[in-house]
């Protein structure tokens, strides 16, 4: 997971305690991303990233962790799902 | 028996729906708990339904819980509500529970000893299933409880309680545990009475709830109830719910026609009306489309199994699409029925039709679990699935 995807993370994260680092296991859920910030932070990674995530990848697991997230952005970079 | 060797549950019915019959229009009334139908369904051993053979339950299934739902729902909705919500519980502790508390409680459920009630709602936070405020304390070997609890179906007559708490050092309100405690682990105070609209004789009473039970009580992961209301709790609780609102309206649509078609009645009204015939396929069409929608999401719901995912946009949308269109089409439905049945048998207290009292019940429908809540989800639902796939 590099850098700049946990920076982008960051403010999604509001239980997140301040000074802490995004860790790669970090449960987003726990860390108080609901439903509607999902979409959000979504379109956010989809802007940052010049990726589109297809809708099959767009369920409970691939939103379950910080990891989890960004290995789904990062596939769909390598596979060319640019938008 | 039936051919596959499991007992019939259909035959333990007749005595339930009687005692339910016989006592609606009184709990109604009173606003109190249907004590005598929840004994009878304790005797017919219905509320082992869903727990296996192997801890001497029925071993029923999903389908068999709402076909029993709404014959119950037929006579009482607040009985069908109450079986239903049971019935959730104990699907919840029979997958999730771990081996010690199976075994302890499984045989009790199955023997009629206990019956669960649900304790999700809190107060600030509302219906929202998903959060608590109320943190659980322990020292590894006890878990300690403390809540408020504003709406407790039959909470002054359970036997058990599965109640949603703030897991212990949880970092956000969303990491919440499931933890089950018998009665008599528990120190409950009612802090308030029962007189709504309808759904009277659920005897939703607040509570405040404080006690403590053994570590081996939590059902499921501490914080991850998220991942069992996803799979089991609540596609069970929008099935279960909105099948009882399917069969309180479809009992109200059955008892207006059979008025309609006794012989002294059939001269009071002209039943080639097209007024008539327009209302009652409108009546009709309603509750066929909630009925197939039932019907559709028991499929996806019974599809995991085979290893479907229920948290997907698709699926996690018609699930609430059975929650949101049941609870406007029953009610629409029996309004209507009012409508076309008039003033004496669609209005008043005491006729035989009882469209007044399913009227009343089926108007909490929308407010059971707020369906604003649910849009505000559905929306976000809707959002992340661009393609617009249906399950
Ligand atoms: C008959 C009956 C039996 C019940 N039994 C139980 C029980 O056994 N155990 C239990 O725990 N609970 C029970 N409940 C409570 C139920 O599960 C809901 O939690 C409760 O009805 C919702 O309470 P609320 O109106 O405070 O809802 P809230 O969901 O807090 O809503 C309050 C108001 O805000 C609106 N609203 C809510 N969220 C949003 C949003 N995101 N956007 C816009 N508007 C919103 C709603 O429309 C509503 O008008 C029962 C309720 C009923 C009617």
């Amino acid at each position: 997971m590099e850098d700049q995807f946990a920076t982008l993370l960051r403010p999604y994260l509001r239980f997140l305690p301040e000074g802490e680092e995004v860790r790669p296991d970090a449960r987003l859920r726990d860390l108080g991303l609901d439903s509607m910030q999902a979409i959000e932070l979504l379109f956010d990674i989809e802007d940052s990233y010049q990726v589109t995530l297809p809708d099959e990848r767009l369920n409970d697991r691939t939103f379950e962790t910080a990891d989890s997230l960004w290995r789904a952005v990062d596939e769909e970079r390598d596979s060319g799902g640019r938008s | 028996m039936s051919v596959t060797g499991a007992p019939d549950v259909r035959r333990l019915l007749p005595d339930v729906l009687e005692v339910a019959r016989e006592h609606a229009a009184e709990t109604d009334e009173d606003a109190r708990f249907p004590t005598e139908a929840l004994d009878a369904l304790r005797r017919s051993g219905l509320l082992g339904l869903l727990v296996s053979a192997e801890h001497g339950g029925l071993g029923g299934t999903a389908r068999e819980m709402l076909e029993i739902s709404d014959r119950l729902s037929r006579e009482c909705m607040s009985v069908g509500m109450i079986f239903a919500m049971h019935c959730q519980q104990v699907a919840t502790v029979v997958e999730y529970a771990g081996e010690e508390l199976r075994a302890s409680l499984l045989p009790r459920i199955a023997r009629g000893e206990v019956y669960i009630a649900s304790v999700t709602t809190e107060p600030g936070k509302g219906g929202h299933l998903l959060t608590s405020q109320s943190p659980l304390a322990g020292d590894g070997e006890w878990l300690h409880l403390d809540r408020m609890a504003p709406v407790v179906t039959g909470g002054a007559h359970a036997d058990g309680f599965l109640i949603t708490m703030l897991a212990p050092d949880a970092d956000s309100p969303g990491q919440v545990s499931l933890v089950y405690a018998d009665r008599d682990q528990l120190d409950l105070e009612q802090v308030g009475g029962w007189n709504p609209l309808g759904m009277r004789a659920t005897h939703s009473v607040p509570m405040k709830i404080v006690g403590d039970v053994p570590a081996a009580q939590v059902v499921g992961r501490h914080g991850e109830f998220r991942e069992m209301s996803t799979r089991v709790f609540a596609p069970l609780a929008h099935l279960g719910w909105a099948t009882c609102w399917l069969g309180a309206a479809a009992g109200a649509l059955s008892r207006t026609l059979r008025m309609f078609r006794e012989p002294d009645e059939r001269k009071k009204r002209d039943l080639r009306s097209e007024l008539l015939l327009t209302r009652l396929s409108r009546i009709r069409q309603r509750l066929d489309t909630v009925h197939a929608l039932i019907e559709h999401g028991l499929v996806r719901y019974t599809s995991q199994a085979e290893g479907a995912d229920l948290s997907a946009p698709p699926v996690q949308l018609l699930l609430n699409a059975v929650k949101l269109t049941a609870s406007e089409q029953c009610l629409a439905a029996v309004d209507e029925l009012v409508e076309l049945t008039g003033m004496r048998h669609g209005y008043l207290r005491g006729s035989k039709l009882a469209l007044e009292r399913t009227l009343r019940d089926l108007r909490s429908a929308s407010l059971n679990y707020a369906n604003d809540r649910l849009h505000q989800a559905d929306g976000a639902l809707t959002l992340m699935d661009a393609e617009v796939r249906f399950a």
